[in-house]
């Protein structure tokens, strides 16, 4: 099942691929853009921790280290899901008809059928980026291995939210500005959520878990989370994949194919 | 001068018949608000922490203000230009007795009325929850000065999402491509809308002072909170000035270039 899966994810990834590398200068310029930014606020959080020493009560190598964190789980979302993006139009033309009738899984199809290329390309860098910060801040083994398991809890919520986004296209046709909404409030994950202040605070830890995804693998690493934080992550990651797969499954019954 | 204002109305109208997009527009730029305001807002947690030339007032004003100036220089319509010269739709314009420049420059000004309108509530909501320190400018002096730094922000992004929008007479394929390094991201960092530029070095600042992104943003905020004043503020008007100036003669150039090549595909 796996590896049929597999098969199937690796055939659809290398059209999506063939698809973007037909369209070189547009591939550059958006590469380059994507490199900018990052370069941009990782610039920023530079010349302001040179300036202020620490943020939050994190030092200055902690805080990149959440920013590279955050990076990374939006970049390899954002590779991974993709096609999420495209979805819209097959909604409103009714050619999610042509999905629905495949012996394949059409969650899968919708979420994981066009992985994105120059997002691929930027993985490698940071995660070395990541790794040499990580390693900078000295972690034990065990804050390794917590970290690398929040952090896929983190993929999870990330993943979980793409789910209740497609679910919510079916509902009502807009994709755009909530995938944009999703990517903003993850946005606020760029830096610890403790900078924020109650009731922001625990609106983006626990209602939109960005400080599960992002900054609570981070935390734990260094120490700062105890196991009952632990257990309430994992916890939410379990429950909004729960919920996101109940809200798929409900959007289904209400697809119209319309224009089909 | 009529048929620009009735282009502005229906421009504005226009604007009201995608009633969830704007909504949606408008909560996605409150949202990127709140990541500037608390990062500076844990920066300057002391009232009397002074740095990077800014106190708490000045720098939360500083964020407040972005508010205002987004909607007043970044709201436009002009990025669909490139949309008409890819798809070929810009002959219908070229047929048309209307001045294209003209044209999309009173759809920009309705963008920028409605934005504005909607920023200054949000600006009303946000500063009552937030309850931030804020510096009232009152000096009529600077007040004006902030108002000619605006004007010539505006135009200078006008010109430069026109320029933008040349490129697909060339190579239509890249109209999004380029927006999205030039307008998304270069704009969004260099202008001073994530952060004041006078955190970086002075020889980073120095060069990127030298480009127009920063009289889009960072210079109109910072003539409104005093920081600029004497002939630095003149010396900084004049740069702004300078720059509308190239980019008008750069855009005409570059116009009249792509019309010669322009096919009209899909038109």
């Amino acid at each position: 099942m796996f590896k049929k899966y597999f098969k199937i994810w690796w055939m659809m990834s290398r059209n999506s691929f063939s698809a973007v590398l037909g369209q070189k200068l547009a591939l550059s310029m958006f590469l380059v853009g994507k490199i900018f930014r990052f370069i941009f606020f990782f610039l920023f959080l530079y010349f302001l921790l040179k300036g202020t020493g620490s943020l939050a009560g994190y030092s200055g190598n902690q805080i990149i280290f959440f920013f590279l964190t955050f990076s990374l789980v939006d970049v390899t979302t954002q590779f991974l899901f993709r096609e999420v993006y495209n979805f819209r139009p097959m909604i409103i033309k009714g050619d999610f008809d042509l999905v629905l009738v495949k012996p394949l899984n059409a969650l899968f199809r919708v979420l994981m059928g066009g992985a994105d290329v120059i997002d691929l390309i930027t993985i490698p860098p940071l995660v070395i980026l990541t790794i040499v910060y990580g390693v900078s801040l000295q972690p034990t083994m065990s804050g390794v291995l917590i970290y690398l398991i929040l952090l896929i809890n983190g993929f999870l919520i990330a993943t979980a939210f793409h789910i209740a986004i497609l679910a919510f296209a079916i509902v009502t046709t807009e994709v755009d500005h909530a995938v944009m909404i999703y990517r903003d409030l993850t946005n606020l994950g760029r830096l610890p959520v403790d900078i924020y202040k109650e009731p922001m605070k625990g609106f983006l830890t626990y209602l939109i878990p960005v400080g599960i995804m992002m900054t609570t693998p981070v935390k734990a690493m260094i120490g700062g989370v105890s196991v009952l934080g632990i257990v309430i992550a994992f916890s939410v990651g379990i429950l909004s994949m729960f919920f996101s797969l109940k809200f798929w499954n409900f959007a289904l019954t209400k697809y119209t194919s319309a224009s089909s | 001068m009529k048929k620009y204002l009735q282009i502005f109305k229906i421009s504005f109208e226009e604007e009201f018949a995608y009633r969830l997009n704007f909504i949606l527009w408008r909560i996605r730029n409150v949202m990127q608000i709140f990541l500037t305001y608390f990062i500076w807002s844990t920066v300057y947690s002391d009232p009397a922490k002074q740095i990077f030339g800014y106190d708490r007032t000045k720098i939360l004003t500083y964020v407040f203000g972005i508010m205002i100036v987004r909607a007043l220089v970044l709201s436009a319509r002009a990025m669909d230009v490139s949309n008409d010269v890819a798809s070929g739709n810009l002959s219908n314009y070229l047929t048309k007795p209307v001045n294209y420049f003209k044209y999309w420059f009173t759809r920009d000004i309705s963008s920028k009325v409605l934005n504005l309108i909607f920023a200054t509530v949000e600006f009303i909501l946000l500063f009552l929850v937030l309850k931030p320190p804020f510096l009232f400018q009152t000096n009529i002096a600077v007040i004006l000065a902030f108002l000619v730094s605006i004007i010539f922000a505006v135009i200078i992004y006008f010109l430069i999402l026109f320029l933008l929008s040349s490129i697909p007479f060339w190579i239509p394929e890249i109209g999004w491509g380029s927006h999205f390094l030039v307008t998304v991201v270069i704009v969004e960092a260099l202008s001073g809308s994530l952060f004041p530029i006078n955190i970086l070095p002075q020889g980073l600042q120095s060069i990127i002072l030298a480009t127009p992104f920063p009289y889009l943003i960072y210079f109109p905020v910072e003539v409104y909170l005093g920081n600029i004043s004497g002939w630095a503020l003149f010396g900084g008007l004049m740069v702004a000035a300078s720059w509308v100036g190239v980019l008008w003669i750069f855009l005409n150039v570059v116009w009249q270039k792509g019309l010669k090549v322009y096919q009209s595909f899909g038109g």
